[in-house]
């Protein structure tokens, strides 16, 4: 018994060292991100391995957020991301069902053909996409953005859900439809709530493309008051004059809202939403 | 609508949105690029580009260094999208037990996935850096003798798929561990009762029940590592040294934008896109995630 | 295996057909409305504040007028306003390097300026800032420079070198390794030793040059193979430079004061200024063995007029470009940014004349030389950059690397000719 239990110490101690390392290491070069942050040279690079610089200073979160319209970009992202956010989801979850319960003709090309969009060099597609969203009056809109994003995010969401749903036994459902819900019932009233980490997972997913994409942005997007994140960053790097500082101070304030987002969303990843759960 | 039998109205229903989304945006451009690899659309045949036939796709096979490139991106791309899913799945893992902090040590992993690309590639690089750069800096304190990193084609190629990994590998995490809520504690126990061991149960449990969700997400992780431009141009600024760091998509980037050849640009993303597909086919066909609905 | 049944397409076809047949109806918004002059630029983050100023006191003089002004970097200005004039949008004026203009006059993208501005107007303007291609000047310049020159930390070398062997010796002296490690704390030189830009200046100072008037490559050249050795000895014989040593590097250990000397820009001296550096400029010394000053590629920066701007709307902008480019603005540019006016009256002005940082750089701009702004120019950094780095790698001679250059920017001519 005892060396039962020691073993297990042990195991216990080995888990949390792999996990900090692991950690350790993932952090580390954000805490370079953040000593650049901080240096007031606007340097690059350092030549030490200490993590706070020499004469530390935060000016360049000052800077960024009241020199720079960072507030106006962090809206427009967030519109963006939002609205792409509330259509993947949604899309995703009904296709994914589709492609998940049911037989019907073309299914399979249906699938093929959602990976088959993202397979092209995007470098390829920008002018045809410019073109096509001058043809929808779409061009320098936000709503561009957000069509644009909402079909390049689909494929991913759909295969995603899909591939959850297929892991959720369908007896649950049929047993609610014996009882009188009808299909869509089911979907909604017994699918969907245990789908809850495959919804988190594609709305992150949904919330991460358009809270970070830059390059269709840079084609569809000139107006300045419609600038997104990735928009408004880019403007403060020179071709050989940038402020390094302000830079990685952006870049650090673009990735917080992300971290809150998935620490919400990080109730749905612990347990007692199994089926188990919801059996007994 | 008449002629549709009953049973596929709901499904194609459920699926007309997405459909619609996806062919408004995707479908126009797909055509247009096809178009384009068949003419002789480039700098000064912009306005009076006209049908060629294949010429542009016989001169891509006339690319001197196209199968090394090739290979190169192949080993890019597999070895990014291995490492991504096993450190991806075992950070998952382990963040799936009872661990004291386990938000936060999730928060601070996906980290490198939430942060914008440009700024960490830049930051990798300048780690890199023979002389000043932090690893070669721990190397040493080691008694390592310094790697010249980036003038080095392997050195450069592992300090581009080293950034790529690290960059990657918090969304196969995040996947991961949703698709861990799926499996019910039940099977774990019925293992147990059966006298399985931990390495058995990975197997015959965790490994089986990711499948369905992992599976799209490793194609998905596929295609876009194998087109990934940004990670390796910039930790190698634009394919130092000499040339050697270069995968597909750099040359219909270069092709494109800087000798402005659209038309060999689109032949080569149709080879690059033929290349995906014929592996995203046999992927599909191995993992049988395509079998018809139960 | 897969098959794809003709009805799965046939509705998602009909919905683009649709979609497509609305946007032909809405087809003639967008585009701001006739008063607003749109204008891209690629101007560093400095720059952009003059701009900034300016164009709100245009706004001001001119109620009812709107200027849009909205920034890329140089490689998406070029693409972005290809991408979009292509497509049939796109700004009114796009701000660029010259040789941005290759391309766009070859498209038939931008009007020839000559066409659109008289010429008296234009004979105000130093004739060494236009460059012509086909005959006609794409672009109205304000400002010339973007020449390398050389930059010393006065702290550290006492007088500026005048020969190339005086340069050596104060970048060895300079260099410094106190705990003898073999790993300098200090080094007598940094640049961008792997970007082809930074070897035009020894290159030139060696008799050499890029391309000749016909648009051929002249890679191959003794001065190209001796240019290509001063540079691998700067490592290997005189141990003056860092083993890797790109643009940030450089950029950091000059800042840090663990750098002596740089190669570097004029956009670079407001960061040193302000990172406290006691910097003079200098010219990149003279050359004993050919007895030539070393000319690094000067450059204009000026603004293109699209093609799509037409009638009262040109009227328009047109007066907004004489504004930017006004001699007061090119004085405002040049002393806040180091950049060199491209007006005869701003030469004589006493702020740019009486300002010692100017006048050297001034000096370094009579030995520069114009950096082509033909469209071959791509292919030949394309193809002197992975060569430059093989010598600095040690893994191809000089020699063997300026044969190299020279047949792989012949190839990538010809491909783009096709």
């Amino acid at each position: 018994m005892k060396s039962n239990k020691l073993s297990r110490v042990v195991r216990r101690i080995l888990l949390y060292a792999v996990i900090i390392a692991i950690t350790a290491i993932t952090v580390y070069p954000v805490l370079v991100v953040i000593n650049t942050s901080l240096r007031p040279s606007n340097a690059l690079y350092t030549t030490s391995l200490s993590l706070i610089p020499e004469n530390a200073t935060v000016r360049a979160y000052v800077s960024i957020l009241l020199d720079k319209p960072f507030l106006l970009w962090m809206r427009n992202s967030l519109i963006v991301a939002i609205a792409v956010t509330l259509l993947g989801v949604t899309l995703a979850s009904t296709a994914g069902y589709a492609f998940s319960r049911f037989s019907f003709p073309g299914r399979r090309s249906g699938m093929i053909g959602l990976l088959v969009t993202q397979m092209f060099p995007a470098t390829m597609l920008l002018l045809p996409l410019f073109v096509l969203m001058r043809g929808l009056g779409l061009v320098d809109t936000l709503m561009g953005l957000v069509v644009a994003y909402t079909a390049t995010v689909l494929p991913f969401t759909v295969w995603t859900m899909k591939g959850y749903y297929d892991t959720i036994p369908r007896d649950l459902e049929e047993a609610a439809m014996v009882d009188g819900a009808s299909q869509i019932g089911a979907f909604v009233r017994v699918v969907l709530p245990l789908a809850r980490p495959a919804l988190m997972i594609t709305g992150l997913f949904s919330f991460m493309a358009g809270w970070s994409e830059f390059i269709v942005a840079r084609v569809i997007l000139s107006s300045q008051s419609l600038y997104t994140l990735p928009l408004g960053l880019e403007g403060l790097a020179g071709t050989f004059q940038t402020e390094w500082a302000t830079y990685s101070a952006g870049s650090l304030l673009v990735s917080l809202p992300v971290v809150a987002l998935f620490l919400i969303l990080n109730r749905f990843l612990v347990g007692g939403l199994t089926l188990g759960g919801v059996k007994g | 609508m008449s002629i549709l039998p009953v049973r596929y109205r709901l499904p194609y229903a459920l699926l007309l949105p997405t459909a619609l989304v996806i062919a408004a945006v995707i479908l126009y451009p797909f055509l247009y690029n096809f178009w384009i690899s068949l003419s002789n659309m480039s700098l000064y045949h912009v306005r009076d580009a006209h049908l060629i036939g294949f010429d542009n796709y016989g001169k891509i096979f006339l690319e001197s260094e196209l199968y090394t490139v090739l290979a190169k991106t192949i080993a890019w791309t597999g070895i990014n999208v291995f490492f991504h899913v096993v450190i991806g799945v075992g950070v998952a893992l382990l963040l799936n037990q009872q661990v004291r902090g386990r938000g936060i040590f999730r928060a601070l992993l996906i980290l490198p996935w939430a942060m914008p690309q440009y700024i960490v590639a830049l930051t990798w690089r300048g780690m890199f850096n023979y002389q000043y750069g932090a690893i070669n800096l721990i190397l040493e304190r080691f008694g390592i003798d310094p790697v010249p990193w980036l003038s080095h084609e392997t050195g450069a190629f592992a300090a581009a798929t080293i950034t790529n990994i690290w960059l990657g590998f918090p969304f196969m995490m995040i996947i991961a561990l949703g698709g861990l809520q799926s499996i019910p504690d039940e099977l774990y126990e019925a293992a147990s009762i059966d006298g399985a061991s931990a390495w058995q149960k990975l197997r015959r449990v965790t490994i089986p029940m990711l499948k369905p969700i992992m599976v799209p997400a490793i194609s998905l992780g596929t295609i876009w590592t194998f087109n990934n431009l940004n990670v390796i141009w910039l930790v190698t600024r634009g394919g130092e040294p000499a040339d050697q760091t270069h995968i597909l998509v750099t040359y219909v980037y270069k092709a494109a934008f800087s000798y402005y050849r659209y038309g060999y640009a689109a032949a080569f993303s149709v080879m690059i896109f033929l290349v995906l597909l014929g592996f995203i086919l046999w992927y599909m066909k191995t993992t049988r995630v395509l079998a018809e609905a139960r | 295996m897969i098959s794809l049944p003709a009805f799965r397409w046939r509705l998602p076809c009909c919905a683009v057909v649709c979609l497509l047949g609305t946007s032909v109806l809405l087809g003639g918004c967008g585009g701001g409305g006739d008063q607003t002059i749109t204008l891209w630029e690629q101007m560093d983050p400095e720059e952009r504040e003059i701009l900034h100023v300016l164009v709100a006191e245009y706004q001001a003089a001119h109620p009812g007028t709107r200027v849009e002004v909205a920034h890329y970097n140089t490689e998406d200005v070029r693409t972005q306003f290809q991408t979009a004039a292509l497509g049939g949008g796109g700004p009114d004026l796009v701000f660029g390097p010259s040789d941005q203009v290759g391309p766009f006059s070859v498209m038939k993208l931008i009007h020839p300026i000559d066409e659109i501005f008289p010429a008296d107007e234009l004979a105000r303007f130093r004739p060494e800032a236009f460059d012509t291609l086909d005959g006609h000047v794409w672009a109205l310049p304000d400002q010339l420079g973007n020449h390398l020159t050389l930059l010393y930390n006065q702290d550290l070398i006492d007088a500026a070198p005048a020969t190339m062997a005086e340069f050596l010796a104060a970048a060895e002296a300079a260099t410094l390794d106190a705990d003898g490690d073999g790993t300098p704390e200090r080094y007598g030189l940094v640049f961008d030793v792997s970007e082809p830009f930074w070897l035009i200046p020894f290159l030139t100072g060696y008799g050499g040059w890029v391309i000749d008037a016909a648009g051929r490559p002249t890679l191959a050249s003794p001065a190209m193979v001796r240019a290509l050795e001063l540079l691998s000895s700067l490592r290997n014989e005189h141990g003056v430079i860092p083993r890797e040593c790109d643009y940030e590097l450089a950029d950091t250990m000059f800042k840090e004061g663990r750098a002596a000397m740089i190669i570097n820009g004029p956009w670079s001296l407001s960061a040193y200024r302000k990172a406290g550096i006691p910097f003079a400029i200098t010219r990149i010394p003279w050359i004993e063995e050919t007895g030539r000053w070393p000319g690094p590629m000067i450059s204009s920066k000026g603004y293109s007029v699209s093609e799509r701007v037409k009638g009262e709307h040109l009227a328009r902008v047109l007066d907004f470009l004489r504004f930017v480019t006004s001699t007061e603005s090119q004085i405002e540019f040049a002393t806040r940014l180091g950049t060199l006016p491209t007006r005869r009256a701003a030469y004589d002005d006493v702020r740019i004349a009486g300002d010692p940082v100017l006048s050297a750089s001034i000096a370094q701009v009579e030995v520069g030389r114009r950096m082509p702004v033909v469209v071959e120019m791509r292919a030949i950094w394309d193809a002197m950059r992975p060569a430059v780095q093989s010598v600095w790698n040690g893994a191809l001679t000089p020699a063997a690397a300026a044969q190299e250059m020279q047949d792989r920017a012949i190839k990538k001519i010809a491909e783009m000719r096709q």
